[in-house]
């Protein structure tokens, strides 16, 4: 029973997340199949080394003809995405469609029915199973470490007519960073401590050097220091990197909700009892304005 | 929602603990909430209600909504059991009850699942947004929304009817003054019956996996430390 996964694209290359579905699907399914709306010649070459039997390449994922032709003609059951936006966009559009059950947040796929999903902004997992044969399941960032494979893909490229689309896009801006903040391996964040907005170019240069996206906590966004797109917590964005760097954030609950699932935490606070300690891996009490350029250094 | 400072518990028989823990509007739900009754107040002419899913125990809480500005609210009288339920019975009000403009958080702070808007969207047809940090209405028809996509931010006009799933800075959380609260008490509650259907998710058992971590402190003098151990970490 085939496996499909939906492929998205950041900078031109297959992206971490979508990588791992893959991965995931060759662990449930004797085929994997990958749909993207990529049609760039040059990925063909890797993408049996990704995992892919077969990859259908459509126009836009938001067009569910193209979706539904896949799904019936090679009878899909199971789907393993990415959590983005789009695609739970997409996920729901086929779920009502062809009535398949979404299990959100996936940290590990049990068997063909069961999972364990993060609930309650990373707090709690849970078991789920799942009444319907028909599921789709959106998984968390890096909760696998995606693997290569040796495979002959089959690429069929579906045309469609473009989407009508009913509304009008009036200005597009886009952020200026090179990492996106929710696919960042590192993320260097920094909160109160960091005393006001013109004190953030050593959390620049830091995050450069290490080729690391810049965060914030919320009090920092909520002051106009940084901008909302980079407030992480539970009302904000909420990341699983390798490696989190919080400096001069003392740690509060809903903070943490934001960033517990990093693999390491580095602490980085003058206040030997601020709470954050208590979830680090790596914790250097003092002076943040001392032990940045300290760590810059180390780094060259 | 519980309150997001709560420490989450569960009980034995896998049942959400509610002892000591305070509940509240959901924080993206309140965001919507505030971004209508600020519109309202820009245009008398604009009605708000407001829809829970959930049993008896939140009445409080939509008390809490009407003080803070809605006009009636209106109660589906059954547990929350998945995305699928919640947004099959709103998408059932909404048909029922025409509204052009449909608010929601952008996700719930408990099941985080972030596809409820997406949902309901999907069973009525309607253009949904997610997720939108701003909204105004021009000339008394055209909605303006600045909406998050993966290159940044995009400013769109749409035409009603929409549905929005919110988040901040598209307003300022409100707090019900004492007219609020008094005139809450006169305008009307709802209660209605769910729609028949099964939940499509059965939650087996839930674990509290501990935060608390062993820490390795480094001293601020041995900075090269700490990059020596990640490095030992292939990181």
């Amino acid at each position: 029973m085939p496996v499909l996964v939906f492929i998205e694209f950041t900078n031109g290359k297959i992206n971490e997340s979508s990588c791992q579905a893959t991965t995931l699907a060759n662990g449930q399914g004797d085929e994997v199949y990958g749909v993207t709306t990529s049609t760039d010649k040059n990925y063909n070459s890797t993408l049996g080394l990704k995992g892919f039997d077969k990859i259908f390449m459509i126009n836009d994922f938001k067009n569910i003809e193209c979706l539904s032709k896949i799904i019936l003609d090679h009878d899909i059951k199971i789907i393993i995405s990415p959590g983005s936006d789009l695609f739970r966009e997409i996920s729901s559009l086929i779920s009502i469609s062809h009535k398949f059950s979404i299990v959100s947040n996936v940290k590990k796929i049990l068997d063909h029915k069961t999972a364990i999903t993060t609930v309650y902004t990373g707090k709690v997992e849970s078991e789920v199973n799942v009444i319907n044969e028909k599921i789709i399941y959106l998984i968390n960032k890096n909760i696998i470490e995606s693997d290569t494979y040796d495979k002959n893909t089959d690429i069929i490229k579906i045309e469609s007519k473009n989407l009508r689309i009913n509304y009008e896009i009036l200005e597009e801006t886009k952020i200026d960073h090179d990492i996106s903040l929710s696919d960042a391996d590192i993320v260097v964040s920094a909160g109160r401590g960091l005393k006001g907005p013109e004190n953030w170019k050593m959390i620049e240069d830091l995050a450069k050097k290490l080729h690391a996206a810049t965060a914030c906590s919320k009090p920092v966004s909520d002051a106009g220091w940084r901008s909302h797109h980079e407030h992480v917590g539970q009302t904000g964005l909420k990341i699983s990197p390798k490696i989190y760097f919080a400096i001069g954030i003392s740690g509060a609950i809903q903070h943490l909700a934001g960033v517990n699932s990093s693999k390491i935490i580095i602490v980085i606070n003058n206040d030997p009892d601020a709470p954050f300690f208590k979830s680090a891996d790596y914790g250097i009490v003092g002076d943040a304005f001392e032990i940045i350029p300290k760590i810059l250094k180390a780094l060259n | 929602m519980p309150d997001t400072t709560s420490d989450i518990a569960f009980t034995e028989d896998n049942k959400f603990d509610s002892n000591n823990v305070q509940f509240i509007i959901g924080p993206y739900e309140d965001y919507a909430l505030a971004r209508a009754v600020e519109l309202k107040e820009l245009n008398k002419e604009i009605e708000i209600s407001i829809l829970n899913i959930g049993l008896s125990e939140n009445d409080s809480l939509l008390r809490k909504g009407l003080a803070i500005g809605a006009d009636k609210a209106y109660r589906i009288n059954s547990e929350p059991f998945d995305s699928n339920f919640v947004a099959q019975n709103i998408a059932n009000f909404i048909s029922e009850h025409k509204f052009d403009l449909i608010l929601m958080g952008k996700e719930s702070i408990d099941y985080n699942s972030g596809l409820v808007h997406y949902l309901t969207g999907s069973i009525l047809g309607i253009q949904t947004f997610n997720p939108v940090s701003y909204l105004d209405i021009e000339n008394n028809k055209d909605i303006i929304i600045k909406t998050e996509v993966e290159s940044g931010i995009n400013k769109i006009k749409a035409n009603l009817p929409l549905i929005l799933g919110c988040q901040e800075p598209i307003a300022e959380w409100k707090i019900p003054n004492m007219r609020g609260i008094m005139g809450a008490r006169s305008k009307e509650l709802i209660v209605i019956n769910p729609t028949d259907l099964k939940p499509a998710l059965e939650y087996i058992k839930h674990d509290i996996p501990s935060n608390k971590k062993e820490i390795k402190y480094i001293d601020k003098e041995d900075i090269d430390l700490l990059v020596d151990e990640l490095k030992l970490k292939n990181l």
